[in-house]
C-alpha cells in the first residue's frame, strides 16, 4: 500500500527551525492522538481524554494548540533539534528535510522484526536564509507566522477528508497501530527522520544506498 | 426520506451529539478569544463531562448563554449558532472580527453513517480542526493583546445567519470542517475581516483633530494651483482651477452625447486642441480616446468642465484621499471651460476679462496713498476694538473646544 505523503516547503533563519517544524508535526499529532485505552474486558474499552494547550513561538509571531503531553513534546522536540543542529551547522548545505512518518506494524515469523508499513509521511523541505538586519528579521517573523497558517489551515482540510486509518485493533494488537508507551495518550505509531542533504541529490547511487540500507534492517 | 430510516435510539443520539458539538464549539471560540493561554489536561478515565475524548474547560457563562439558544431543540436544521466575536475600542466603538458559524445542510445526508461510533470520532475531529484553526486567524492575535486601556474582545451568540456585511471588505471565509450525518451535513466555518482600519469619523470625541499635512506644501490644493499658474501658456482652458470641495467623480459620457445637431454654438464642444500651439496638441490628441464630462459644481454656474481620459483614470481612484483629489489638479489638467457663445479664441475681450476675475483685484488699501498718522490713529482704534471684544473671542473659543469634533 503506498503512503499518503505531504510535503511542505519554507525557507526562514535557522532559529526559526525548531519552532516552526514543532508547530507543523505538533498539530498533526494533535489529531493523531487519541485518549488512552482501558479495557474492560476483551472487545470493550474506554477512551481517555485527549488535553490540550496553547503554544506561543518566541521567534515566530504564531500560535499553534498541541496535546498536553509532556513526554510527546519530549519526543518531537529531541529530534526535531537534532535536525535543526544538523541543518545549521557549519558545514551544512543550508537545507535538508524532516519527516513525520505514521506506520503500523505487521507480524512477521519468529526471527524477524516486524514489519514497518507507513501510511501516512508529512515531511518540512527547510532552506535556511541569512538576515543581516533586524528589521528584515522583524519581517520574516511575520512572514513565517503567516506560511504556517496556510499549512495549519492545509492540515485541517486533510484531516477533514477522513482519509484511510488503520482499523481500531482488539487488545492484542494494538501495540501494531498505537504508540501505548505514552501514559497520558495514545498517539498513532511513528518516528521522525531527516536527511540534511540537498533534495537535488537523490541520485540513483543514494536510492540504490537507501534500498540496500532499508532491506538489512528488516 | 433518510431520517425514516434511523432508529429512535440513534435520532436521540445524534440530537444529544450535536446538541453537545454546539455547546462545545461555543466554549472553545470564546475560551480563544479570551486573551489567555488556553491549557487542559489529559487524563486517561474521561468523565461524564468529558465529550468526544478532548478536556474542553466549561466556563459557566458561555454554558448558560449557549444552552439557553438550544434549549428544547438541538441546533436548528436551517437557523445555524452564530458566534460573533467583535472588538470593543475604550471609546465604546465596535468593530465585528469574526462570524464563525455551525449549522446543518439537511440537502446533503448520509444515511449509511454510523451514528454511535464514527459520528461522535469525527464531531472529536471537528473541535480540533476548530482549535487549530481559532488560533490563525487574525483576530487571535488581537484578543492576546486586549487591555482595558485599549481595547477589548466581546462575543455574542445567537441562532441565525452569520452577518457578513458587518465584516467590512475583502473579509475571508475559512471553512474549518463537517461531517456527514444521517439528517444532513454539519459544518462549522468562519468568516473573518482583513481590514483592521476603524475609520477615521469615529475618531476619540473629545479631542480636537489636527491636520498634519498643513505645512506640507506639495499636498496642499493651493500649492497645485501656484504650480498650474506658472505654467508659460496662459490659454483660459489652462487657467481653469478645480474647486477646493467638488466632487471629482467623473461621469462617463460618450462621445455621440457631445453632438447637438444643428446647434450654433457647436464649435464651444470641439475638443481643446484646436486653440493651443500645434505641437502640444498632437500630443495631447494621441492619448485623448474618449472625453468624458463632469458636472460642475454651484459655484461655477452652468458650465461644464471636459476632461480628456488620462485625466480621469487619477481621479477615478476610489479613496478619494487628498493626494488623489491633488495629482488631479496638479499633473496634466486638460480641464477646458467652454464661455457659451464665445468663439475659441482665447485672446479675445471675454478671455482677458476672465483672467481678470481669476486673479484677485488689488486691495484698495494699496490703490490710495495714506499718511502715516492716519495709519498709526487706525491701528489704535482697531487694537481698542479688539481688546473691548476680548471676551467674546474667548466665549467662541471655549465653546468651539467643547462642541464635539466632527471632523
Amino acid at each position: 500500500m503506498n503512503a499518503r505523503t505531504q510535503l511542505f516547503e519554507l525557507s526562514m533563519e535557522g532559529r526559526q527551525v525548531d519552532e516552526a517544524v514543532a508547530s507543523i508535526f505538533h498539530s498533526v499529532l494533535f489529531y493523531r492522538s487519541l485518549g488512552k485505552f482501558k479495557y474492560k474486558q476483551e472487545g470493550s474499552y474506554s477512551v481517555g481524554t485527549v488535553g490540550y494547550q496553547d503554544v506561543d513561538c518566541d521567534f515566530i509571531d504564531f500560535t499553534y494548540v498541541c496535546c498536553s503531553s509532556v513526554h510527546l513534546d519530549q519526543t518531537l522536540k529531541r529530534e526535531i533539534s537534532g535536525f535543526s543542529e544538523a541543518l545549521r551547522s557549519t558545514d551544512s548545505p543550508g537545507s535538508g528535510q524532516i519527516s513525520l512518518e505514521f506506520f503500523q506494524k505487521k507480524k512477521n515469523r519468529w526471527p524477524f522484526q516486524p514489519e514497518c508499513i507507513p501510511w501516512e509521511v508529512w515531511t518540512v523541505r527547510l532552506e535556511l536564509i541569512k538576515l543581516a538586519t533586524e528589521h528584515e528579521r522583524q519581517i520574516c517573523r511575520e512572514k513565517v507566522g503567516d506560511l504556517l497558517t496556510d499549512k495549519i489551515l492545509y492540515i485541517t482540510e486533510v484531516m477533514n477528508r477522513h482519509d484511510y486509518l488503520p482499523k481500531m485493533p482488539n487488545q492484542a494488537e494494538l501495540d501494531l497501530i498505537f504508540d501505548t508507551s505514552y501514559p497520558d495518550i495514545q498517539p498513532y505509531l511513528f518516528k521522525l527522520s531527516f536527511t540534511t542533504s540537498s533534495p537535488s541529490s537523490t541520485t540513483m547511487g543514494n536510492t540504490m544506498k537507501k534500498l540496500i540500507k532499508e532491506t538489512l534492517s528488516i | 426520506m433518510s431520517t425514516l430510516k434511523l432508529s429512535m435510539q440513534d435520532k436521540k443520539d445524534l440530537d444529544k451529539f450535536t446538541r453537545f458539538l454546539a455547546l462545545k464549539a461555543a466554549q472553545i471560540i470564546i475560551q480563544s478569544r479570551s486573551g489567555e493561554k488556553v491549557s487542559t489536561k489529559c487524563k486517561p478515565y474521561s468523565s461524564g463531562t468529558d465529550w468526544f475524548n478532548l478536556a474542553v474547560h466549561e466556563v459557566p457563562e458561555v454554558l448558560t448563554e449557549t444552552k439557553k439558544l438550544l434549549i428544547g431543540e438541538i441546533v436548528n436544521v436551517t437557523i445555524p449558532l452564530c458566534i460573533e466575536i467583535s472588538l470593543k475600542t475604550c471609546d465604546d466603538e465596535l468593530m465585528v472580527l469574526e462570524a464563525w458559524s455551525l449549522g446543518i445542510l439537511p440537502e446533503q445526508s448520509d444515511p449509511t453513517m454510523r451514528v454511535t461510533y464514527t459520528i461522535y470520532n469525527r464531531m472529536g475531529i471537528l473541535l480540533k480542526s476548530l482549535l487549530s484553526v481559532s488560533r490563525v486567524t487574525p483576530a487571535y492575535k488581537l484578543s492576546r493583546r486586549q487591555g482595558p486601556d485599549s481595547f477589548i474582545i466581546c462575543y455574542r451568540i445567537y441562532l441565525g445567519e452569520p452577518q457578513l456585511h458587518s465584516l467590512g471588505d475583502n473579509y475571508k471565509h475559512v471553512r474549518v470542517g463537517q461531517l456527514c450525518t444521517p439528517v444532513g451535513t454539519i459544518h462549522l466555518s468562519v468568516s473573518y475581516r482583513t481590514k483592521m482600519t476603524i475609520s477615521p469619523t469615529h475618531a476619540g470625541r473629545d479631542s480636537i483633530m489636527l491636520k498634519s499635512d498643513h505645512f506640507h506644501s506639495d499636498l496642499s490644493p493651493r500649492h497645485a494651483r501656484y504650480q498650474q499658474s506658472e505654467e508659460t501658456s496662459k490659454s483660459l482652458s489652462d487657467t481653469i482651477k478645480v474647486g477646493a470641495f467638488v466632487v471629482n467623480k467623473p461621469v462617463t459620457v460618450n462621445e455621440e452625447d457631445f453632438v447637438i445637431p444643428d446647434v450654433p454654438f457647436s464649435s464651444l464642444l470641439t475638443p481643446r486642441q484646436t486653440s493651443p500651439p500645434p505641437a502640444s496638441a498632437a500630443e495631447t490628441t494621441s492619448t485623448k480616446t474618449a472625453s468624458t464630462i463632469i458636472a460642475a459644481d454651484s459655484s461655477n454656474g452652468n458650465s461644464e468642465r471636459l476632461t480628456n481620459d488620462n485625466t480621469t483614470s487619477k481621479c477615478n481612484s476610489q479613496n478619494g484621499s487628498r493626494r488623489s483629489s491633488c495629482s488631479m489638479t496638479s499633473a496634466n489638467d486638460d480641464f477646458i471651460m467652454k464661455t457659451p457663445f464665445a468663439i475659441t479664441n482665447t485672446n479675445s475681450d471675454l478671455g482677458a476679462f476672465y483672467r481678470e476675475c481669476q486673479s484677485a483685484p488689488q486691495l484698495q488699501a494699496f490703490m490710495e496713498e495714506r499718511t502715516l498718522a492716519e495709519q498709526v490713529g487706525d491701528l489704535t482704534k482697531q487694537l481698542e476694538t479688539f481688546e473691548t471684544n476680548m471676551r467674546r473671542y474667548e466665549d467662541i473659543l471655549s465653546s468651539l473646544c467643547q462642541t464635539e469634533n466632527n471632523n
